[in-house]
């Protein structure tokens, strides 16, 4: 299989995926089945491209020409090529989840979660294949509306204002910010290209420079960059699989690789103001709130006690950090950041999972209710703790590699306080997430802890664990991945 | 045979106009409802076909045309009625399936009156002097009113009533102003006011000025557009609102060629602005007022306002580029309301509630519905995107930054109505008041899906839709030949 068919393949593969698991709901065991594989062909397929990309090959597809030298076009570069793998490859393990979720809760609709399931996943492949800004501009657009019936899935009152939100923000900030800084970008380069080096660079002045990051940074409101939060904190609604998309494997990620990639391949170099040597203005107003919220969204999630709002604030936190790595303007913060999605959805993914398969089985959303669950659910437990400790960057799991690596970018490229706001983070982040899961084996295990006799199914375990274990493979492949990136600041 | 065919695609708008009149003619004398609407469809189809030979003859170089001293075919013309004529035998196909809801001796009637509207707007944008757009505007802008009328709800009577005044206070405007044309450039001819010598430029603009406003009207540009809310709001079936959202596109046709004539020095500044301030005005009242409406016609026809603002920022760049650009908006703009107003139609009731759960029970008028939200949103890979983009293109080219928020503010507008739209098609319940229409949604499946697929298949290989419109738009500024 050539690399452009892979490429092709994995693009279309979730939409086929979306209408087989439409026309084959019923049975029950065939749906999850067809949901099941299909998300297994994403991740083979995701896998073969990263193999591909690190042979050298740099494949392209071009689906149509909307616009004169304007291309709907995606190609596979290291960053979105591995970003697309750890989600393709959680997106196997998230399936095989949802299958044991919509069984253990009764779920509404179980077709049309898993087919906009599969959909939310392919628009977010879209995001991390982009070949340019059109592309990216669409693909986003397709994300928000694939993932606004995930959203809405409950179908109550909150649910659809939760689910309004999402859209009026997602969609609002593209058209409103988003599409005016691209074509603002296509007047002064000529081209919406992603190029190694940034389109912008040397073709922009100071002033355009500053105003453009500002719109790019809150257009993209997927990444979450305050003040276009919103729609993180009160997706909290969604059921456990839809919000598992929302928040870990889709919309965020999607959200936070598009910003590195207008970071890398749109500005590039522009980032840096000539004359001081340091980031742009606006880069450093944008890291200083970045790095002020990140803190106050940790504190925030503390006074949590729904765990899906404390895991919504407590990522929000972790998507910051991403978000800084890029505004450092450095090669070494663009690994950060890069690394940061890779190990937070890694580890979302599985924190996620491990909370869904607890409210599946014992009914419990509260985190004053966990003391002692890890007791009677030492496997699901585990994997939540690991999790717990990736996020909060505790070595040697996975996000301490982010976080360290983001330290030592703040610090060579002069902005120490943001490495201290990094590291405050983390300390704050231990506070809301280190109890509960200590509490969790330390507690007395509940004597009613199980409302269904039989426990959790294998298909609501198995899943968590290998996200754990994911979560820890990341900790060996820091290296690895710093090479795979390069290409990202260097070109070939 | 071959001769004969030359002959008549020599002479393609008078043989367009004699189909579409005599179509009508033929269809009033028809007694029996269905046999009438069988002819109208035929007679339209030819027209429409002959309309699109000798718009893709003219655009693409194609060959010569004898248009006699009454007609005169320019760029704008020649993209927009097959547009215009396409889509009016869309909504005659689409409305036989309300036809049986009219009394039978009024079938032939209401028949006629969609090929009258057809005649009226194809003649004006035909029409070679400026008396000969007045009359061609007002005979399909009563036409329209007729229509409207005819609906069984007594509450479109109203909105009749209010098309029939505001349209006579129109008339006595636009000719004034055509007069005022007349005595500044000297000349009754709507090319004229190009090339003219013009004496009094400050009367000439003012003559322009009185002769845009009524069409400003008719096209339910805001605040002008006092007409449209009762009149799309009680009328019995959005079929018939499809032909009064061509209407405002043909409207704005006529408006955009006559604009593009006004470039002479001393004139082109003062038609500029006001075309400026209608159209920010539009955008910004049609915007607020589809985002807080309970109807769901009404939310079209305001959708709509803000849609015909951006046409008209377009317009008054007065350049190729803002000229295509309008011709893109409105070749979205039609395509999306027909989709939307056509797709509404599966229902009775006309509240928001009555979308509630249609997407599942009317899969295809909920897509058709869904594709023409998308467009009004401005949605990538949909017509609307390609409008907006080059609204915004060309104003940036221009130097009108500004233009850009007028483009964006209409998207944002339709993100919360057509998210709204969305959201009640697929993610509520049935209520009680979305009944489903079996009877209006027979015919009107075919038409509403070729809408969509244009809205679609336009946005996503859009190059051939482009040329054309940027070499109309070079035609209609006299900067080719």
């Amino acid at each position: 299989m050539s690399p452009e068919l892979a490429l092709a393949a994995l693009l279309g593969a979730p939409l086929l995926q979306a209408l087989l698991v439409l026309a084959l709901s019923r049975p029950p065991g065939l749906r999850d089945l067809v949901h099941v594989m299909g998300s297994g062909a994403v991740a083979a397929l995701a896998g073969y491209l990263v193999h591909a990309v690190s042979q050298g090959a740099s494949p392209r597809i071009v689906l149509a020409n909307p616009l004169p030298n304007v291309e709907l076009a995606f190609s596979a570069e290291p960053l979105g090529t591995l970003a697309a793998a750890v989600v393709g490859g959680l997106g196997f393990l998230h399936a095989i989840h949802t299958s044991g979720m919509v069984r253990a809760i009764d779920q509404k609709a179980p077709a049309r979660l898993m087919a906009f399931s599969a959909l939310t996943t392919a628009a977010a492949m879209a995001v991390m294949f982009s070949a340019n800004l059109f592309s990216f501009f669409v693909a986003y657009q397709a994300l928000a509306l694939a993932a606004f019936p995930l959203v809405a899935h409950v179908g109550d009152d909150e649910a659809r204002t939760s689910a309004r939100l999402f859209l009026a923000m997602l969609l609002g900030a593209s058209i409103a910010l988003l599409l005016p800084a691209m074509i603002w970008t296509y007047t002064l380069s000529g081209t919406l290209e992603f190029q190694v080096g940034g389109v912008l660079a040397g073709r922009i002045d100071l002033l355009s420079a500053n105003a453009l990051l500002v719109l790019f940074v809150l257009g993209i409101a997927a990444a979450a960059a305050p003040p276009m939060h919103r729609w993180l904190t009160m997706s909290f609604t969604a059921p456990y699989p839809a919000l598992v998309k929302v928040q870990a494997l889709a919309v965020l990620p999607a959200g936070g690789v598009g910003l590195l990639k207008v970071f890398a391949y749109v500005f590039g170099p522009a980032l840096i103001a000539e004359e001081t040597g340091r980031q742009i203005l606006a880069a450093q107003i944008l890291l200083g709130l970045c790095g002020v919220i990140m803190c106050a969204a940790a504190v925030i999630a503390l006074s949590k006690t729904d765990i899906r709002e404390r895991l919504a604030y407590s990522l929000w936190a972790q998507a910051l950090a991403a978000i800084i790595g890029g505004l450092l303007a450095a090669p070494a913060g663009l690994f950060a950041a890069a690394l940061q999605i890779v190990a937070t959805s890694c580890a979302a993914t599985t924190l996620l999972m491990a909370v869904g398969t607890t409210a599946a089985v014992t009914g419990r959303n509260n985190v004053a209710d966990y003391p002692g669950l890890g007791r009677v659910m030492p496997w699901t437990f585990a994997g939540f703790a690991i999790a717990c400790a990736s996020i909060i960057g505790m070595p040697p799991f996975s996000g301490a590699w982010s976080k360290l690596w983001l330290i030592t970018a703040s610090a060579s490229t002069g902005v120490i306080w943001a490495a201290g706001l990094v590291g405050v983070a983390a300390v704050l982040t231990f506070a809301h997430l280190g109890p509960l899961a200590a509490n969790a084996f330390a507690g007395r295990a509940p004597t009613d802890a199980f409302k269904r006799p039989d426990g959790a199914s294998i298909l609501l375990v198995a899943p968590v664990i290998l996200g754990a274990a994911a979560t820890l493979g990341l900790l060996v492949l820091a290296d690895p991945l710093a090479s795979f990136l390069s290409p990202v600041w260097t070109p070939r | 045979m071959s001769a004969v065919l030359d002959l008549l695609r020599a002479h393609a708008p008078m043989v367009a106009l004699a189909l579409l009149f005599g179509g009508a003619a033929v269809a009033l004398m028809t007694p029996h409802g269905r046999t009438s609407w069988a002819l109208a469809l035929i007679a339209m189809a030819a027209a429409a076909a002959v309309a699109a030979d000798m718009g893709w003859r003219l655009l693409t170089g194609g060959g010569a045309l004898d248009t006699g001293a009454l007609l005169a075919i320019d760029g704008v013309a020649a993209f927009s009625a097959p547009l215009i004529a396409v889509l009016m035998f869309l909504a005659v196909l689409a409305g036989g399936s309300t036809l049986a809801d009219k009394p039978k001796r009024a079938q032939p009637y209401v028949v006629a009156l969609h090929l009258a509207v057809a005649t009226g707007w194809v003649g004006a944008l035909f029409a070679r002097d400026l008396i000969g757009i007045v009359v061609s505007v007002h005979a399909a802008w009563l036409a329209t009113a007729a229509l409207v009328a005819v609906s069984a709800h007594r509450g479109a009577l109203n909105g009749a009533l209010r098309m029939v005044m505001s349209g006579g206070a129109g008339a006595a405007f636009m000719l004034l102003g055509a007069a005022l044309v007349i005595y500044a450039t000297g000349s009754s001819a709507v090319a004229g006011a190009a090339d003219a010598m013009i004496s009094a430029p400050m009367m000439a603009t003012l003559g322009f000025v009185l002769l845009i406003a009524p069409l400003l009207l008719m096209a339910g540009a805001a605040p002008l557009h006092a007409w449209a809310g009762p009149a799309y709001g009680r009328s019995d079936a959005g079929l018939v609102l499809a032909v009064a959202s061509i209407s405002a596109l043909a409207v704005i046709t006529r408006l955009a060629a006559v604009a593009a004539t006004t470039t002479a020095p001393g004139l082109a500044d003062g038609v500029a602005a006001a075309l400026v301030c209608a159209g920010v005005a539009s955008v910004l009242i049609g915007s607020l007022q589809a985002v807080g409406a309970v109807n769901v016609r009404r939310l079209v026809a305001y959708a709509g306002a803000a849609q015909a603002g951006c046409v008209l920022v377009a317009i008054a760049l007065e350049s190729p580029a803002g000229l295509a650009a309008a011709l893109v908006q409105l070749l979205a703009w039609g395509v999306g309301a027909f989709a939307l107003l056509a797709g509404i139609a599966a229902s009775r009731d006309t509240t928001l509630a009555a979308l509630d759960g249609l997407g599942r029970r009317a899969p295809l008028a909920g897509i058709a519905i869904t594709i023409g939200a998308l467009s009004f949103m401005g949605a990538p890979l949909t017509l609307g995107f390609l409008g907006r983009w080059r609204l915004i293109e060309a104003g940036v080219g221009a130097g009108w930054w500004w233009a850009t928020g007028a483009a964006i503010i209409t998207s944002l507008a339709a993100v919360f109505y057509g998210g709204r739209l969305i959201e009640r098609l697929y993610f509520r319940r049935a209520t009680e008041a979305s009944n489903f229409d079996v009877d209006a949604w027979r015919l009107a499946r075919a038409p509403v899906m070729v809408a969509a697929i244009m809205a679609v298949a336009c946005g996503v290989a859009p190059a051939w839709m482009l040329n054309l419109a940027q070499r109309a738009a070079m035609l209609a500024l006299g900067l080719t030949t």
